[in-house]
């Protein structure tokens, strides 16, 4: 695989690791006294900033007021010197509005914005460096900001990208490994009620192994629910 | 007392049979969850079952709601509605300013047709209004002053002083003696702060 071994005969990553390991982990909450709330999170090498701003009415065109819930409103950038060469446009082009609104809506199901009709809540998420597993940065760190701003949540949201070499499931991936030219998948969840937010897979390669591990998992979790529910 | 316990969102704090939800939680499937991370309350009430809350150190936000008593800043007035910026909500400060609008017919309970909007507020007034709709698509949070305890509150004269109410319809400057047509809230005393 591109003459990069990804996982060694040892079972070790590069950087290290093993395979269902996740990078060291960092946050603090509260850092800006201007917005409602705000955190900063490092997870490896992969640092984001988040901000929260609201409920307040909504800005803009009126025509997006919702009547029975809030607009979140979501933006997602990265810093010019976040990656390896510098950046033009630091938010703006697709892949950030796609980022955006995987973003969105994430916290759409995780909010509660039944208790704030009429208004708009925003998060802005800043990549400061960047080094794999953005979107699942992002979410943790828009997680804990909402959390500081005192929005109510069903459940705070989690997020972790997930790769496949060689038939091995590889947990937090690096940038070097999602380059790899392997499958990743990211997965927001909702962990207490065990609910999915989002569910993104991006394969350069063939994904015949996908496949057989969704079907094995889907398989796995109705038996899981038949049990349960015999109960 | 017992330290408080602390909670995150997604918690399940207890059931519906043992506790009432209060505020910072939520309902699902018989269970009550925290939707804020803060501290868990229980507070007896005299009632069967005490309420649960989660609370914060900081005032979570507060939205206008419909019949709630609100003071504004009127930021601009023509013949039809004035326009205003809703600051507080009963007694908490709002942390952004919402606009509102009071429309003519809402100024006054009598004589509704008679109301002009220039003979009952200016900008810069203070004013205590109630919320009547949360607005449609194209208006914002609608307002009434049409009850005696509602309208100006605090009011300046062209001189630049702060004038006395001396009527229900009119206030006087201190400094000049002018008067001046509002429509005056006969503010209730228990609601009076330094």
């Amino acid at each position: 695989m591109a003459g990069l071994e990804l996982l060694s005969d040892q079972g070790y990553r590069l950087d290290g690791r093993k395979a269902t390991e996740l990078r060291k982990v960092q946050a603090r909450m509260g850092v800006f006294s201007q917005a409602d709330g705000s955190a900063y999170i490092e997870q490896g090498n992969t640092k984001a900033l988040a901000v929260v701003y609201g409920p307040h009415e909504v800005r803009g065109s009126r025509s997006r007021t919702l009547h029975d819930r809030a607009v979140i409103n979501c933006q997602y950038s990265m810093a010019t010197f976040s990656t390896a060469e510098r950046k033009r446009r630091p938010h703006g082009d697709r892949k950030s509005a796609e980022m955006s609104l995987h973003l969105k809506q994430t916290f759409e199901a995780a909010v509660m914005t039944q208790l704030y009709p009429r208004s708009q809540i925003d998060i802005y998420v800043k990549i400061l460096q960047s080094d794999g597993g953005n979107y699942s940065v992002c979410v943790n760190a828009a997680t804990l900001a909402v959390i500081d701003a005192g929005i109510p949540m069903r459940d705070y949201v989690c997020a972790c990208t997930v790769g496949f070499v060689d038939e091995t499931p590889l947990a937090d991936l690096c940038y070097a490994e999602e380059g790899g030219g392997g499958s990743s998948l990211a997965l927001a969840l909702l962990p207490r009620g065990g609910q999915i937010a989002l569910l993104q897979m991006d394969a350069m390669t063939a994904c015949k192994g996908v496949s057989k591990v969704l079907d094995e998992v889907v398989r796995q979790h109705l038996q899981d629910v038949s049990v349960l529910t015999r109960e | 007392m017992s330290p408080m316990k602390l909670c995150v969102p997604g918690d399940k704090l207890c059931s519906t049979e043992d506790c009432i939800p209060g505020t910072g939680v939520y309902l699902r499937h018989g269970y009550i969850y925290s939707s804020l991370a803060g501290y868990v309350l229980r507070k007896n009430e005299g009632e069967e079952l005490p309420v649960i809350s989660v609370v914060r150190e900081t005032e979570t936000q507060l939205l206008p709601d419909v019949g709630a008593i609100v003071t504004c800043k009127v930021t601009s007035i023509n013949p039809r509605f004035a326009k205003v910026h809703i600051l507080y909500v009963g007694s908490t400060p709002l942390k952004d300013r919402f606009r509102g609008t009071i429309r003519k017919e809402d100024v006054r309970a009598t004589e509704k047709d008679k109301v002009e909007t220039y003979k009952s507020f200016r900008p810069g007034d203070i004013v205590l209004a109630k919320v009547i709709s949360l607005g449609d698509v194209q208006s914002n949070y609608l307002l009434t002053t049409a009850e005696n305890e509602l309208g100006v509150v605090v009011a300046h004269s062209e001189a630049g002083a702060q004038m006395v109410p001396i009527s229900w319809c009119e206030m006087q400057c201190p400094r000049t003696h002018a008067k001046e047509f509002r429509k005056v809230a006969r503010v209730q005393p228990e609601y009076l702060q330094a």
